[in-house]
């Protein structure tokens, strides 16, 4: 694919391994469906309606995709979780309310090459027996959601989507709708309940796994846009073939993205697992800026725990297991798992030593304190109360203790919720305690005390009679 | 020695006598405030007792002028039915979203006006749109400035300087972001009207730090000192 060329300044990183992002920042390219058919495009949609949806099912197991979206959950065993006995009809959703920060990867398809991701759609449609598929954009995006509409247009007038595609007497028909700004809607149960037109408070689960219980209470398949487009790679390469991209269990490729303190940020598209935080952060990303020394990196979106740049890790179990430091860690889901964080959405937020973690804390606990939707008690107070106690050590008003209080509040979120937010307001608190107490610790002062001597004393004796 | 203890049988109960019961205790109602107009009338104001009046509040900002009030126009009509038509048809709700984009987008806000009116479309109660307005951030109670500023202050974007990039966007339009309040009041509007600002959370572009939304237009890269030639832009 060498006459492939980029727009200037834009051009890949030589160990990046374009699929998914090979059109994103390219000369010549548009949105048109044109361009789209004249590289190839919709053929591996006419390809899958040709096969049995098992078969379709059975290669993207075989692929070892594992869901981009933050769990990491293999995207073919999760299609086949459709009950076998089912009657209703299936829904299939992309979510594209891309909002964890750190996180950009799905603009850059949204907005560049929207014709990918609708072809992803028809087949994985296809292959769950979904005829109505919804994209539910974020509210942020409203030029995307424009353009999505227009390329759905085109794509039904060419036959790609609407009654017997291609002959094969499947039908499907893909809407385009907008959320509103909710950061909890990127929960897939969080975002049927707003696709259904109410306050999108996650359902528990079990019982409503949305495979089974879902859009209407029917079953429904929710992918990120990053996962659909992977299946259109998976049917033109062959599962077998997708999965020697990138490592044993973590195949494939996946779009890492670096913003914060290095020269170059950006997108990455990269092999899972061949690539370590030295090759990314120093050869693609230029390292940091001039005069600075990194010093933590949240390695998948805020949610995830943050690293220190010169901690070391056991990974592996018994006698396998070996010390790798910081910048020898691949990035991929189970050495980061392994470490302690998790390999998440792929944002990859970089600090170098002007940071007060302080402050990095504090920008933290406001966003979750903002975005907890208030359904679980222990998240809708434990966010706010985090927030104001974040408050207090960034101003300096704060006394030892208060990193004590943010620690207790942290571990007594984590866990106790519905959804998965709860852990993911609580996560990077926790780490960032555990890994920069001392500096937390250095911002406050005994002096901020305000309790009166008479009171010190009463709660000492209480705690002694306890 | 065995005694028996004696239970006391219920009394038949005369429902007739019942009446004075109620099931349902009434809401606590406010007393109409009594206003002297002048020494011989009273003018008594009546509380505000409906959903929508005490859950919906839509402050009149200085915005106001550039948006036309609600109507219901054929235009809106034929948008909104084409978005209810993307639903099952026994399940209507789904559309309050796009309903309300639709409103938002050509009226600047939702009023009260437009929520009845999405309520009705919907063949739902209003309770249930104005759960949603004042859940999503995306909704708007008031009327935003003709330049809607959403300025990104996550992570990324907050290292890049958007506060800064916030405080050189309230200096240069003359706004006070003092009464802002991220969950309960987060737009602040200029005095002419012309500007508002808003913290977003997130925009999706972190790579390009800082970055903001004007209107449905999005600016990355836009340090503070970008800001004057941002507004600069669109004031030409």
């Amino acid at each position: 694919m060498s006459d492939i060329t980029y727009l200037p300044g834009k051009e890949p990183h030589p160990k990046e391994h374009r699929m998914i992002f090979k059109n994103v920042d390219r000369k010549g390219w548009n949105t048109k469906i044109k361009t789209y058919l004249n590289e190839g495009g919709y053929e591996m949609a006419k390809k899958a309606l040709k096969m049995e949806p098992q078969e379709v099912i059975n290669e993207v197991k075989a692929s070892g995709l594992r869901g981009r979206g933050g769990a990491g959950f293999p995207t073919g065993i999760k299609w086949g979780f459709i009950p076998p006995n089912n009657t209703k009809p299936v829904y299939l959703i992309c979510n594209a309310d891309e909002s964890e920060p750190g996180t950009f990867k799905d603009r850059y398809i949204l907005h560049q090459d929207p014709h990918q991701l609708i072809e992803g759609m028809v087949i994985s449609a296809y292959a769950v027996g979904a005829h109505v598929a919804y994209i539910y954009i974020r509210e942020e995006f409203p030029e995307a959601a424009v353009t999505l509409e227009k390329s759905i247009a085109d794509a039904r007038k060419n036959g790609f989507l609407g009654k017997d595609i291609q002959g094969s007497g499947f039908d499907l028909e893909i809407y385009v709708h907008r959320g509103a700004a909710a950061y909890i809607c990127g929960e897939e149960t969080g975002l049927i309940e707003s696709l259904e037109g109410k306050r999108p408070y996650p359902r528990i689960k079990p019982p409503y796994f949305p495979a089974a219980i879902g859009l209407y209470m029917a079953p429904t398949i929710v992918n990120n846009v990053e996962s659909l487009c992977h299946v259109v790679h998976i049917l033109r390469m062959g599962g077998d073939e997708y999965v020697k991209l990138g490592t044993p269990r973590n195949s494939g490729t996946r779009i890492v993205c670096v913003s914060g303190d290095v020269k170059k940020p950006g997108f990455f598209e990269i092999e899972v697992g061949k690539v370590t935080f030295e090759e990314l952060l120093y050869d693609m990303c230029g390292g940091p800026k001039d005069g600075r020394k990194l010093k933590a990196v949240i390695p998948g979106g805020s949610s995830s725990k943050i690293l220190r740049c010169n901690e070391t890790f056991k990974i592996g179990r018994g006698d396998d297991a070996k010390e790798m430091t910081f910048w020898q860690l691949p990035l991929d889901f189970d050495t980061l798992a392994a470490a302690g964080s998790m390999a998440g959405s792929g944002g990859v937020i970089v600090m170098d030593d002007t940071r007060r973690m302080s402050w990095v804390l504090n920008n933290i606990t406001h966003f979750y304190a903002h975005e907890s939707c208030g359904q679980c008690t222990p998240c809708r107070e434990g966010s706010t109360w985090m927030k104001k106690v974040s408050d207090r050590i960034e101003d300096g008003k704060a006394t030892p203790n208060d990193v004590q209080v943010l620690e207790e509040i942290a571990y007594q979120i984590d866990g106790k919720t519905v959804c998965a937010f709860g852990e993911a307001s609580a996560w990077p608190v926790e780490a960032m305690i555990d890994k920069f107490r001392d500096e937390l610790v250095g911002e406050t002062s005994d002096d901020n005390d305000t309790r009166s001597a008479e009171r010190v004393a009463q709660e000492k004796f209480l705690s002694a009679v306890q | 020695m065995s005694s028996k203890i004696e239970v006391p049988r219920p009394r038949s109960i005369d429902r007739s006598k019942l009446s004075y019961v109620r099931l349902h205790t009434p809401e606590k109602r406010e007393a109409p405030k009594a206003r002297l107009i002048d020494r011989h009338n009273v003018e008594y104001v009546q509380p505000k007792t409906g959903v929508l009046e005490k859950n919906v509040h839509s402050p009149v900002t200085p915005g106001v002028v550039h948006f036309p009030p609600f109507e219901v126009t054929p235009a809106l009509e034929k948008a909104a039915n084409k978005r209810i038509a993307q639903y099952p048809d026994d399940q209507r709700r789904s559309a309050v979203l796009p309903l309300l984009h639709e409103v938002q987008h050509r009226h600047g806000f939702i009023s009260p006006e437009s929520i009845e009116w999405v309520a009705k479309k919907l063949d739902i109660a209003a309770i249930k749109v104005v759960e949603v307005v004042t859940f999503y951030p995306g909704f708007r109670q008031k009327a935003p400035g003709k330049l809607h500023f959403r300025v990104c202050r996550t992570l990324s974007c907050a290292m890049g300087g958007s506060y800064e990039l916030m405080a050189k966007l309230c200096e240069l339009t003359g706004i006070d972001r003092g009464s802002a309040d991220a969950h309960k009041d987060p737009i602040s509007v200029s005095p002419c009207g012309n500007y508002s600002v808003e913290y977003a959370e997130c925009l999706a572009s972190c790579g390009t730090a800082p970055v903001c939304l004007v209107n449905d237009d999005f600016h990355e890269g836009v340090t503070p000192e970008k800001a004057e030639g941002l507004i600069a832009q669109y004031d030409s």
